[in-house]
């Protein structure tokens, strides 16, 4: 018989600790600085899907706490721009997958409205997106104009090496050792995007608590096929 | 945050655990409590996100409030729109600070002016001399000079920096002047609110009562009839009273479509100027005024290199400066070409294309002349299994399929066969020019 897992789970939040930033330090130290001081206008960071853009965001209202907003836009893209309504109050605002409402027109305006709101009065904007600005399709001009203000930054994907290294620091960070024998073993064995790993990772996780075991490559094999 | 929310943000210990991270962050981060002791405030920033509250985790709060003040005295959680006004983003030194006016009778109306957009720092140059005169008389004599003053331009050019110019320079002579400045969509969000709480009155009255009013953008007034008419009526009163007002638009007033003809033709009444893209030197001038701010010395070569390549905007040429001076700052490395090139890549660059093993297999049997099938066959001819390892290797670097994806991917292939491809065509490369250049064309071609 298996053994029950309690649902208790160390915290595996979006924080700056957990993000590997090998080839992104200057944009984490950016958006450090940005949450910690209230430094600058904010950045646009934009990237290949699964780099690591919505983590970052997070980590940056993690940092920031209650004077932040985190704004997926995957979530409110059909809902409307409603939710953007009174976001201005809040000093720091992260759009995260701009993207998606661009080209919309009601959307753009909102946008707009609440970038003049949150820029004039000091405030910052953080904006993700899977393009760089000038290849984004926002039609508004004005808006694209305001957003022209941020810095930008290209989110770096992690080659095979960095990959182990990433997702040996989240494994540490959740208070597993994961040997880099066995990191190597799950890109070779499993789809290598960062997020399919991270997902990955957990569920390792959890088996290897449930079966009393570490992540040799013989209980990983295991897990996969089972 | 404040030492009364200690209840809450044991709360948040708890919620942040329990809940999926999106929807932690998404709604439950941006609440800001307020705890006098008997009743739990949260402040949502909208009704979206306090019916969202009520609905989904309200319930939840109240057990987590109700477990955690054992003993203590907070009897009731209310959820409601508000932010805590103490740690409004204004108070940080160095930020634009709003000004209220005062005047008893009239609510007072946020100045909203930016306090670093001065005429002192503002850069002149032939695209805009005309616009910054006109600007700086207006500046020197409201109400009197030209009015209103209608600057037009397209976007990023210093419209709105001239604006707020002449409303810091009114303030300088007279800290009394009641001088606001107001995007066009506020306006039209404000009235909206003042006919919804019946408060339109007040807000007439708030308008009407300035000194100085700086509309933003006033082509975002098109279609909307109510607004325009309120709008000609505050127009109409301010004039009147010799107040100044001051208006921007990215075109000329006649060219808006959907304003009102009336308005058009009153916005000609005073001076209509024009703001052109900055020529080069100008664009060089203001990087240099823009890296002295903020405390970088910034060579001439690289003003002009940004200048060159960041043409028509001085927005997007200030986002560039912004983020060469974020790289300097974390590698404190000295500013040259090379540094600023490498900082500005990421600006530059073109959109990450994410290539699937399709558009790979699809592309390489067009550049080897075989059929897509022939790639995913049997076949073992070195015409078909070349191609084929040219395939598997650039399905390896390009995408993120592990190796018994790319071998699934390539007629049921096993993983070994994918690996055995890839090193192939890795040490071909280093011997036969021929591969290495046929391998580079292709990565070319799907990632160009």
């Amino acid at each position: 018989m298996s053994q029950l897992v309690l649902p208790l789970q160390l915290a595996d939040h979006a924080v700056f600790a957990s993000f590997y930033e090998q080839g992104n330090e200057a944009l984490v130290a950016t958006l450090s600085a940005l949450a910690a001081q209230g430094e600058g206008h904010g950045c646009w960071l934009w990237g290949a899907a699964s780099t690591g853009k919505t983590h970052l965001l997070q980590a940056v209202c993690e940092s920031a706490g209650d004077r932040s907003a985190y704004v997926p836009l995957s979530m409110f893209a059909d809902a409307g721009p409603g939710i953007l309504d009174g976001l201005a109050s809040r000093h720091l605002v992260c759009l995260d997958d701009i993207g998606l409402v661009a080209g919309d027109a009601a959307w753009e305006t909102a946008l707009f409205d609440l970038c003049n709101q949150v820029l004039d009065s000091g405030g910052q904007l953080v904006v993700s997106a899977d393009t760089a600005p000038r290849e984004s399709a926002i039609g508004l001009a004005d808006l694209a104009s305001r957003l022209a203000l941020l810095p930008v930054f290209h989110v770096q994907a992690l080659d095979d090496e960095q990959r182990v290294a990433a997702l040996k620091l989240r494994a540490r960070h959740r208070g597993l050792e994961l040997p880099g024998e066995t990191a190597r073993y799950l890109l070779k064995r499993s789809r290598r995007d960062m997020a399919s790993l991270y997902t990955l990772l957990d569920r390792l996780d959890r088996e290897a608590l449930r079966a009393q075991r570490r992540l040799t490559i013989p209980f990983v094999r295991d897990v996969l096929q089972s | 945050m404040s030492a009364e929310s200690t209840l809450w943000n044991q709360c948040i210990r708890v919620l942040q655990v329990e809940l999926p991270e999106q929807q932690f962050n998404t709604w439950i981060r941006p609440l800001q409590a307020v705890d006098d002791g008997s009743v739990l405030r949260l402040l949502a920033p909208n009704r979206f996100v306090v019916d969202w509250l009520q609905q989904h985790y309200l319930e939840r709060i109240l057990e987590l409030v109700g477990d955690s003040a054992k003993g203590g005295t907070c009897a009731e959680v209310v959820v409601e729109v508000g932010s805590r006004q103490t740690e409004a983003p204004a108070a940080k030194p160095g930020r634009p600070q709003p000004v209220v006016i005062k005047k008893a009778s009239v609510t007072p109306v946020a100045s909203r002016l930016n306090p670093t957009f001065t005429f002192e720092n503002f850069v002149e140059g032939k695209s805009n001399q005309l616009a910054r005169a006109a600007a700086s008389q207006v500046g020197e004599n409201p109400g009197k000079s030209y009015n209103p003053l209608f600057i037009y331009g397209g976007v990023g050019l210093g419209k709105t920096h001239l604006m707020h110019a002449v409303g810091n320079a009114m303030l300088k002579d007279n800290p009394e002047a009641r001088v606001s400045y107001v995007h066009s969509e506020r306006f039209v969000g404000d009235m909206v609110k003042g006919l919804q709480h019946n408060k339109i009155s007040e807000f007439k009255r708030s308008y009407r009562s300035l000194d100085a009013l700086l509309i933003d953008d006033i082509q975002f007034f098109a279609g909307k009839e109510r607004s325009q008419e309120e709008f000609f009526h505050t127009f109409n009163a301010l004039l009147e009273g010799q107040r100044q007002i001051i208006l921007t638009c990215d075109r000329y007033p006649k060219e808006v479509n959907g304003l009102e003809e009336r308005l058009k033709s009153r916005f000609g009444w005073g001076l209509t100027v024009a703001i052109e893209p900055p020529e080069l030197e100008t664009s060089v001038a203001i990087l240099m005024s823009k890296a002295s701010l903020e405390g970088v010395e910034l060579p001439e070569e690289v003003a002009f290199f940004i200048a060159k390549r960041i043409r028509s905007n001085v927005r997007e040429l200030e986002g560039a400066l912004r983020r060469v001076i974020a790289n300097y700052r974390f590698t404190g490395r000295a500013i040259n070409l090379d540094f600023a090139k490498e900082a500005l890549r990421d600006l530059l660059a073109l959109q990450d294309r994410l290539v699937s093993i399709e558009n790979i297999q699809k592309t390489v049997a067009e550049y080897f002349k075989i059929r897509v099938g022939d790639l995913l066959s049997k076949k073992r001819s070195r015409s078909i299994a070349r191609p084929r390892q040219f395939g598997m290797a650039l399905a390896k670097e390009l995408t993120n399929h592990s190796l018994p994806e790319i071998g699934d991917a390539f007629g049921g292939r096993d993983h070994t066969t994918v690996l055995h491809g890839c090193r192939r065509i890795e040490s071909l490369r280093e011997v036969d020019k021929r591969v290495d250049d046929d391998y580079l064309n292709l990565l070319r071609t799907l990632t160009g």
